[in-house]
């Protein structure tokens, strides 16, 4: 355990690598590419059909609580691997915790339910 | 650490008492709840334990920064009684859940013994605001601010964060007893010291971490456009609890674990002591929002606590705890006041905050007034009140270092607190010098009383500091 | 015994609670209560000034509670104690205290508006100002010194004229300042003093307080000097009589004669004695911090002017002798010259501003700065002659000076204008003012036969007597005099002589009623008595004050 300043040169020049590959690749596709312009190329959708309005359209909340819920659980889930490789080690201590911890999971998702959140017709 | 368990228990408790029970109920048993924390807080007294696998650790100390925290939590709770009036929009248990919640970030963020456990507390207590500050839906400044809080508190939780590793590298350990002994094991040859730079850094960057959560200059541009666009009593919350939390768990961090390297972190510190001074006190002249100059006067008093945390002698406990419980409730009083009468007469649809809503106060409310000029005098450091001892511990603090450096600083507070009085003084001016019409405001009786606790403990404080200060 | 003094100061405390709590139907009577108190304290004072011991040497009527302890960790323990006591220099201060609120509440009958909050404030103002006169710990001084400012803001904010707000804020902020300077030094000097005492208390060498030998002091003392006590059991004190004592100082302390600490070409204690001398010159007030007082003293409603100048002036020269000199004495030798001539260049420079006022009112806010110079340059003399002189120039200008602005409130009250153009030849329709107008003027100028000559005599004399003070400076001090006799003199030719003419009806201008003539005819007594009988202070004074004076040898 006694590193030198030195030791981390991989690391640096590992960040070189990958910012000159980003600074590469963006300036080389500008440069290589070529360039039309014309109304119909200038649209926001090229796929021939007239875009109509503005392309901000509101959607609908439910879609992003819906989508956040989900990650919320399902990052959760991350935690029941290490508990699963680590179950005989950790043993009965690890099981009351693990049940201490799926059950605030559960609250949250009673609480989640009785606020109506999944009714998608409200 | 019972507290924090029983608050994040009654937290849960709070958001399903929601579905049940209406808003005055929610306020009493959050404000029960509260108050079981601070009995718990309590019965630690007079032992060290550590929690949770040397997680978090309990001591005096922290038990006392965890009472004035929690104390402040309950007189805020009291005093909530209004916000979000209209049923449509508004969660009333939701926020409390959150407030409950976030009162346990802080809670963690006073007894922390791990650093892990200062982040964890830290962005619990952060996320818990961003809610709360951007909790008047309708509201585009309230939308603006936790937007801004947001995106710059996390911008310092991740400067924090990176600093935690960069000390981890250096010194090995995230216990902050751990990077004591290994930070002062190796202090005399710093500079053969392999890990130095990577340690300097890292101070460096935990640092400026905490300095933007007690808003101190330069890190400081967020507080006024998030104090006056959060809901007041959002604001008074965090003005009160999140400052004293990060100033606890930056004096926790640099007492416990970098004494050793004082010249690396003193020396900084003292600049940006002055600075905030500075700023804070200057631009508060400058206000027309009355919830403005709070914020910059918020920002001043971080500067005053730095003081202390710098001078560094034995007495710096006893100093921190005291002027921030001076400060806390004065600043709760303040709030509360503007609250009540912004509130009580609208402007446009929106609460009138600024100095003239406070014009001929005194005619029809005496009570009101009364309470506001012992909290503007307590926060200008007038005699008689708490405030005045708070200042004079913290200019005995740095009296008794003999560092030059001191004199600098003691010229800038000197001189700061005597513009202090200038800002302090308007709002007085207005309640009893100019001419206004606000009718009698019926205050409810739990407002009431909050504000009596308020007013007399600020008081009883500035005669007979000794009660409490010698428990510190 | 009965505590005489606590009773000074917790009687208007607790009426002006009374007040503050009374139902609203008995507001006529705030102000005979008011009366009634300032009334008492008078008697009080007077008490005190009879039954005081003036060959004695000791302070007297002490009381002392312990009020405050606080652990200082390394530092040892902090005690700031409840101690008041009275000596030959504050005992006229005292006295004066009582006759000038007593007049001031007389003449409060004629505040209309809010008297709740104006009597119950006056109140307080009462007890916080006899405080400050009273207090022998540094800390309760400081309290009393600074609380004071918060009534006499209000009473200016409040019930002043129509520039209120601004004259009440810079009152407030320059004062404060000047306290802030004070804050500073007294928190150096608390880390440095200790208190004998408790010191031997905590040492374990006696039992309590009451066992105290002067041996065991100087053993102390000793031990002291050769730091042979640990820093734990040292208790660090407020107390002045202490502090006035070298000997009590900790040998690293940053006040301490031998301590090496320097700012720039200033050692520490140079710097703290200027921060004192800064802090107490505000209230004075001397050149070129004295901007605040006629900006106040217009604003003011009458009464309140009576006082401010009256007694809150004198707690800045009161400052110099209780704190700033015998703390610091070796300094005081040193910038003698300095304090003279702001004092001198504050007595011209007040006189001449007066001569170009055109407002009656603030023509005499100018001559207080003018009169206070006199303290000031008394004070720096360090003579047996310029000392008392200076403390009974203090007394007989707080009598007078209340007598000029109450005279200016009469003509006010009945005209609302105090522009000294605006009336001319005052003496044929108001005789009795103008007599006592004339009276006053005389005394003010220091015309022999009156108070006011005394005390500019004796400082002149003492200024005059001095190794330390260049001569010009008296010089130019006593070239006040002159300009003093010419403002005051024009202004009553301008005023009163000559034919009638103003710009306000006759009817407006009745001569003095009764309650006027008894607000002024004691204190014209006054006035009088002590120019014929100087011995009636100068004896309290005296012995006081050659004590005093054997700090500076």
């Amino acid at each position: 355990m006694n590193y030198q300043p030195s030791d981390y040169l991989p690391i640096i020049v590992q960040l070189g690598a990958a910012l000159a590959f980003i600074v590469l690749t963006m300036v080389a596709t500008h440069w290589l590419g070529p360039k039309r312009h014309s109304s119909k190329k200038d649209d926001v959708f090229e796929c021939g059909i007239e875009s109509i309005g503005d392309a901000r359209t509101p959607i609908s909340v439910k879609y992003f609580l819906v989508a956040i819920l989900f990650v919320l659980f399902d990052v959760e889930i991350v935690f029941m691997y290490p508990w699963a490789v680590n179950f005989k080690e950790l043993a009965w201590d690890g099981f009351v915790e693990m049940v201490v911890f799926m059950s605030f999971l559960l609250l949250g998702f009673i609480y989640v339910i009785k606020k109506g959140v999944l009714k998608w017709e409200k | 650490m019972n507290a924090i368990i029983a608050l994040s228990l009654s937290g849960i408790a709070s958001l399903f008492l929601g579905f049940s029970t209406n808003r005055k109920n929610l306020l009493i048993t959050t404000l029960l709840f509260v108050l079981v924390a601070l009995g718990l807080n309590l019965a630690d007294w007079n032992h060290e334990y550590f929690w949770f696998n040397n997680m978090l650790k309990t001591d005096n100390l922290s038990i006392n920064f965890s009472s004035v925290i929690l104390l402040s939590t309950a007189l805020v709770v009291a005093i909530s009684r209004s916000f979000g009036d209209d049923e449509e929009h508004t969660h009333p248990a939701e926020y409390y859940a959150i407030m409950l919640f976030a009162a346990a970030g802080a809670l963690m963020m006073v007894t922390y013994e791990n650093m892990i456990m200062l982040f964890v507390g830290l962005e619990i207590l952060s996320v818990s605001m961003y809610i709360l500050t951007g909790s008047d839906k309708r509201n585009l400044r309230s939308n603006e601010a936790a937007l801004k809080y947001f995106l710059m508190g996390a911008f310092a939780t991740g400067i924090l964060l990176f600093g935690v590793a960069l000390v981890y590298g250096a010194t090995g350990s995230f216990n902050i007893h751990g990077i004591g002994e290994v930070v002062s094991r190796t202090k005399k040859g710093m500079e053969l010291f392999e890990g130095g730079v990577i340690l300097y850094a890292g101070i460096i960057l935990i640092f400026i971490g905490l300095l933007f959560k007690v808003s101190a200059a330069p890190f400081h541009f967020w507080t006024p456009d998030v104090y006056e666009g959060a809901p007041t009593i959002f604001t008074t919350f965090m003005s009160t609890v999140v400052k004293t939390a990060g100033v606890a768990a930056m004096y926790r961090l640099l007492s416990i674990s970098f004494p050793a390297v004082y010249g690396l972190w003193g020396n900084p510190l003292v600049w940006i002591t002055c600075l905030t001074l500075i700023v804070g006190n200057i631009t508060a002249v400058y206000q027309q929002s009355f919830k403005r100059m709070l914020a910059y006067s918020s920002i001043s008093h971080a500067g005053y606590l730095l003081i202390t945390i710098l001078a560094k002698t034995p007495n710096t406990n006893g100093s921190i705890l005291f002027y921030s419980l001076a400060y806390s409730i004065a600043t709760i009083s303040a709030f509360a006041v503007l609250m009540i009468v912004s509130e009580n007469k609208p402007k446009d649809g929106k609460p009138d905050e600024s100095f003239e809503a406070l014009n001929g106060l005194s005619v029809n409310n005496p009570f009101l007034a009364f309470v506001l000029t012992v909290s503007m005098l307590s926060l200008a450091g007038i005699p008689l009140t708490a405030g005045f001892f708070g200042k004079f511990f913290i200019f005995t603090d740095a009296f008794s270092n003999v560092s030059p450096l001191f004199k600098n600083i003691l010229v800038v507070a000197i001189l700061m607190s005597a513009v202090g009085v200038y800002y302090y003084f308007k709002p007085i001016i207005a309640v009893y010098m100019k001419k206004g019409e606000i009718a009698e405001i019926q205050l409810p009786l739990i407002y009431k009383i909050t504000l009596i606790i308020t007013t007399a403990l600020t008081i009883i404080l500035g005669i007979a500091p000794d009660l409490v200060k010698n428990m510190f | 015994m009965m505590p005489i003094l606590s009773i000074l100061i917790f009687l208007p405390l607790i009426f002006a609670l009374v007040i503050a709590v009374l139902p609203q139907h008995y507001t006529t009577y705030f102000k005979w209560i008011t009366l009634g108190v300032t009334g008492v304290e008078l008697v009080l004072c007077s008490y005190l000034y009879f039954s005081f011991d003036k060959t004695a040497l000791s302070y007297q009527f002490q009381e002392q509670l312990d009020w405050i302890t606080l652990p200082l960790g390394a530092l040892g323990v902090g005690s700031i104690d409840y101690l008041l006591g009275i000596d030959g220099i504050s005992l006229p201060m005292v006295l004066l205290a009582g006759i000038v609120m007593f007049v001031g509440a007389i003449s409060s009958f004629e505040i209309k508006d809010k008297q709740r909050g104006y009597f119950g404030l006056y109140l307080l103002l009462t007890g916080s100002v006899i405080g400050c006169f009273v207090a022998l710990d540094m800390f309760l001084f400081y309290l009393f010194f600074e609380f004071m400012l918060l009534p006499m803001y209000f009473l200016i904010g409040i019930w002043g004229g129509p520039r209120k707000e601004y004259a009440s804020i810079k009152f407030f902020i320059y004062t404060l300042v000047g306290s802030l300077f004070i804050l500073l030094v007294m928190i150096g000097l608390y880390l440095s003093v200790i208190d004998p005492v408790e010191t031997a208390v905590q040492m374990g060498l006696i039992m309590d307080k009451s066992q105290v030998t002067p041996e065991l002091i100087t053993q102390i003392q000793q031990l002291l000097a050769e730091g042979k006590i640990l820093p734990e059991q040292l208790v660090h004190t407020f107390d002045l009589r202490f502090m006035a004592d070298a000997a009590n100082f900790v040998g690293d302390s940053w006040l301490h004669k031998a301590a090496e600490v320097a700012m720039g070409d200033f050692s520490i204690r140079a710097i703290a004695f200027l921060l004192l001398i800064a802090g107490f010159a505000i209230k004075l007030p001397a050149i070129p911090v004295h901007t605040w007082l006629p900006d106040a003293h217009v604003e003011a409603p009458t009464p309140v002017s009576v006082v401010l100048a009256g007694i809150l002036l004198k707690i800045g020269g009161y400052g110099f002798l209780r704190i700033a000199y015998p703390i610091f004495p070796e300094q005081a030798t040193h910038y003698a010259s300095l304090i003279a001539c702001i004092g001198a260049v504050s007595i011209v420079y007040g006189a001449y501003n007066a001569l170009a006022m055109k407002d009656l009112k603030k023509m005499i806010a100018y001559s207080s700065v003018s009169h206070m110079g006199f303290v000031m340059l008394g004070v720096a003399s360090i003579t047996s002659q310029g000392v008392n002189g200076a403390v009974y120039q203090m007394f007989s200008h707080g009598i007078l000076s209340a007598m000029l602005f109450l005279l200016v409130g009469v003509l006010y009250s009945r005209t609302h204008d105090r522009q000294i153009d605006s009336y001319q030849g005052l003496a044929s329709k108001m005789p009795v003012y103008t007599g006592f107008v004339a009276l006053t003027f005389f005394a003010s100028l220091g015309l022999p036969a009156f108070s006011g000559f005394i005390g500019e005599f004796f400082t002149l004399a003492g200024a005059f007597n001095t190794p330390l003070l260049p001569k010009w400076i008296t010089v130019l001090g006593a070239f006040g005099i002159v300009l003093g006799a010419g403002y005051f003199l024009w202004t009553l030719q301008r005023m009163f002589f000559g034919n009638f003419w103003s710009k306000y009806e006759l009817s407006l201008l009745p001569d003095l009623n009764v309650r006027e003539k008894i607000m002024l005819f004691p204190l014209a007594i006054l006035a009088i008595a002590f120019g014929i009988f100087p011995q009636l202070l100068l004896d309290v004074t005296n012995e006081t004050v050659s004590q005093f004076l054997t700090l500076f040898v």
